[in-house]
């Protein structure tokens, strides 16, 4: 069981137990082994041949200048000496980062704030939950044309209501500021149910005797929530964290419905822009290349995140 | 909850599993093997309900006629580039598909479509426009057969312009409005509406960037030089162009996201009754005529120093591996004979590019009035600008189109700079 820290200190709660982080595991029988690795082996034939197999390919089409009609040309790394004077380009990384930034702090927060809300004895909570998830089960392509219908900036509802209300239009199509800020907003309508679901799961696992004793130690509500709640759903946080990032970086469908990528690149990320130079220009070794680059950008953090996350292993 | 590495890792494989198998999906294809047996055409397509009618009806009579079949795909707009696309690389392409104009060049320059030279009588030619095979034609070789086009005139709202005491439209092609007659109308009207409606809206959103080129043609300038090997917007007609269109903008006669990238369609912006008048294709009039509820028209586009028009529509063509090509050639034949392409263009609202059917004229099934005003339009596109539109190099060329014209109409990028951005990225995407 937990230790609780005395109320009111400022040091989080110790963790209880924590899984060894290295160890010799125990020595399996071969008969053992065999079954293991024979139940491994769809998921790895799979992961091979569908991720495995397309990235190291994708990494050799980088290497060449190739529309992707016969074979292409060996460029060696062009293509990514192409990138580091590629104003475009930086202006992707840039707004894929700033969206990054944006979404997944707030999802998070929004989605921690809805669970603990949710978890306590709310009426109508049912029907709460099952509105805030609801967004999960829709693609993102009509998560984005009802983002149009809301944002269009000549029949759209959101201007409308702000006619309504007296106050200035937001040119969120004609603006850049606001169709980026158009983007971020349905992202997180889309993405907080799923946020919220996943830390309600872990609010499950909060045994109520930690808040009876911080309650019994003197603690207040906010410190319950920021000593007792918030480290105990590390693990939660962890995943989320990951997860809400790599979705980011991977965000493709709201940008191309919604806005295009413009108004002047404004919202052009990279899995836009990659689609751009692949699909459109047919540049598809320049497009891998950008591919590439996103896939680094993706392992660097999940693994500093790996590194560095004090609270991933959390149990009670 | 207990989320241990452990089980995280387990999470992760059960989410990775799902997408690792969606990923599989992209590689299908709709009608199984693309490619046609011995005797049989394997054509691959997207349509309205109209055009695959009359396609199917096209089928039935090559069908009769020659004894062989036809493997028709239908598939969605939007995956039918990403399928043929894959189907070329996979070396499983259909025997002929369907395929935009300006996106024709990517493929023929790519060596992926079949010379139909040696396959056609030496006088098949003459049963087209000469614009309409002008945008067919690969270094001089046939690597399609121009099935339809479809091009740009305005669509008023009857009433709108009334309450600005606007009745008189022109009613013939000769009286299409200058561009002063234009601005003139536009600010008149502009001054006559409140200030969330508009005089117009453009239709060159996304690929139809292109259709900013009537501009180009109706000052009566080129984007590339005759060999289609170099820019040649650097020019007053260039610089025209740029300055009149930018100031659309700039005076209020477009709604503000009338831009480039919207996602905001024009026509969408006209049916909701937004703006007046709206450029749109013929292919617009079945839905706009089931749609809207109230009084609308259709007059000729504005000309200047010419006429001009987007050359819009679709061609068919054959893959170079196409496993029968003389049996290809036939059908692509029969297509475009003229009760076959009477029958498609009268159904689907699209205009024939065959000449004789021009010069008889054409009877649209929905709103017959307007189709002397789309084949009126049509006629004044020529072979030179259909022809830039076919270059190998278009994909990159709308590309630059997109980026220097939304930078000048949203960025306010002065017209100098945005012809020499113009100039220079055609002049990259050529070399």
């Amino acid at each position: 069981m937990t230790s609780l820290a005395q109320a009111g200190a400022p040091a989080p709660a110790e963790p209880a137990r924590r899984r060894p982080r290295r160890g010799r595991a125990r020595d399996a029988s071969p008969g053992e082994s065999l079954a293991a690795y024979g139940f491994l082996a769809p998921n790895l034939v799979l992961l091979g041949l569908f991720v495995l197999l397309p990235l190291v390919w994708a990494v050799w089409i980088s290497t060449q200048q190739t529309d992707g009609f016969g074979a292409g040309d060996f460029v060696g790394a062009d293509n990514y000496a192409r990138l580091v004077s590629d104003g475009q380009f930086w202006r992707a990384v840039v707004n894929t980062v700033l969206f990054t930034t944006l979404v997944t702090p707030t999802a998070m927060a929004l989605g921690l704030g809805a669970a603990v809300l949710l978890d306590g004895a709310l009426p109508g909570r049912g029907v709460i939950r099952s509105v805030l998830i609801l967004p999960m089960a829709v693609s993102g392509v009509a998560t984005a044309l009802i983002g149009v219908l809301v944002f269009d900036e000549n029949s759209g509802v959101l201007d409308g209501v702000l006619r309504a209300l007296g106050l200035p239009d937001v040119a969120w199509q004609s603006g850049g500021a606001g169709a980026f800020a158009s983007v971020v907003l349905v992202t997180l309508w889309w993405r907080v149910g799923f946020n919220m679901l996943i830390y309600l799961a872990a609010l499950q696992g909060v045994g109520s005797h930690l808040h009876e004793a911080a309650t019994l130690d003197g603690a207040s509500a906010w410190q319950r929530f920021r000593y007792v709640t918030v480290p105990m759903v590390g693990p939660a946080t962890f995943f989320l964290l990951v997860m809400n990032v790599i979705y980011s970086f991977q965000v493709f469908d709201i940008v191309f419905v919604m806005t295009g990528g413009g108004p002047q690149d404004a919202t052009s990320v990279l899995v836009t822009y990659a689609y751009e130079n692949g699909f459109v220009t047919r540049d598809q070794g320049y497009a891998a290349a950008i591919g590439v680059v996103l896939l680094l950008l993706t392992l660097a953090f999940t693994a500093v995140q790996w590194r560095t996350s004090r609270t991933r292993d959390l149990t009670e | 909850m207990d989320i241990t590495r452990r089980r995280l890792l387990g999470a992760a494989g059960a989410l990775a599993l799902p997408a690792a198998l969606g990923g599989c999906g992209g590689f299908s294809t709709s009608g199984g093997s693309a490619s046609g047996g011995e005797g049989t055409v394997s054509f691959t397509t997207w349509g309205t309900d109209a055009e695959v009618a009359g396609l199917r009806s096209a089928i039935s009579r090559f069908e009769e006629g020659s004894g062989a079949t036809v493997a028709l795909n239908v598939v969605p707009y939007e995956q039918m580039f990403s399928n043929i696309d894959a189907q070329i690389q996979a070396g499983n392409p259909p025997d002929v598909f369907r395929v935009p104009y300006y996106t024709f060049g990517s493929y023929a320059g790519a060596g992926q479509l079949l010379d139909l030279s040696p396959y056609l009588e030496s006088s098949f030619a003459d049963r087209f426009t000469p614009q309409a095979w002008a945008a067919v034609q690969n270094g001089g070789a046939p690597f399609g057969v121009p099935h339809h086009t479809d091009t740009s005139v305005i669509l008023y709202n009857r009433a709108m312009l009334a309450d600005a005491g606007i009745t008189d439209v022109p009613a013939t092609l000769e009286d299409a409005w200058t561009w002063d007659q234009l601005a003139e109308v536009a600010t008149t009207l502009r001054e006559a509406m409140p200030p969330e409606r508009y005089p117009f809206a453009y239709n060159w959103q996304g690929n139809g960037v292109t259709r900013w080129l009537s501009w180009l043609f109706q000052a009566d300038g080129r984007f590339l030089t005759e060999d289609l090997a170099g820019p040649a917007i650097d020019s007053d007609a260039g610089r025209a162009a740029v300055e009149f269109t930018q100031s659309f903008f700039a005076q209020g006669w477009v709604p503000p996201n009338d831009t480039i990238t919207s996602s905001t369609y024009a026509s969408d912006t006209w049916y909701a009754q937004t703006v007046a008048m709206v450029w749109a294709g013929a292919f617009l009039v079945p839905d706009a005529e089931a749609t809207l509820d109230f009084e609308w028209g259709a007059t000729f586009a504005p000309q200047q120093v010419r006429g001009g028009g987007d050359f819009g529509g679709n061609a068919l063509v054959a893959t170079a591996g196409a496993s029968d090509p003389e049996l290809v050639a036939a059908f692509l034949t029969s297509v475009t004979e003229e009760e076959s392409m009477r029958e498609f263009c009268v159904g689907a609202s699209l205009l024939p590019t065959r000449a004789d059917l021009v010069e008889q004229g054409i009877e649209f099934d929905v709103r017959p009035d307007l189709s002397p005003v789309f084949v009126g339009q049509a006629s004044v596109v020529q072979p030179e600008d259909s022809g830039q539109v076919a270059s190998p190099d278009m994909a990159s060329i709308i590309t630059v189109l997109q980026d220097q014209l939304e930078a000048a109409f949203v960025g306010g990028q002065d017209v100098e700079t945005t012809v020499t951005g113009l100039s220079e990225g055609i002049a990259a995407a050529v070399a």
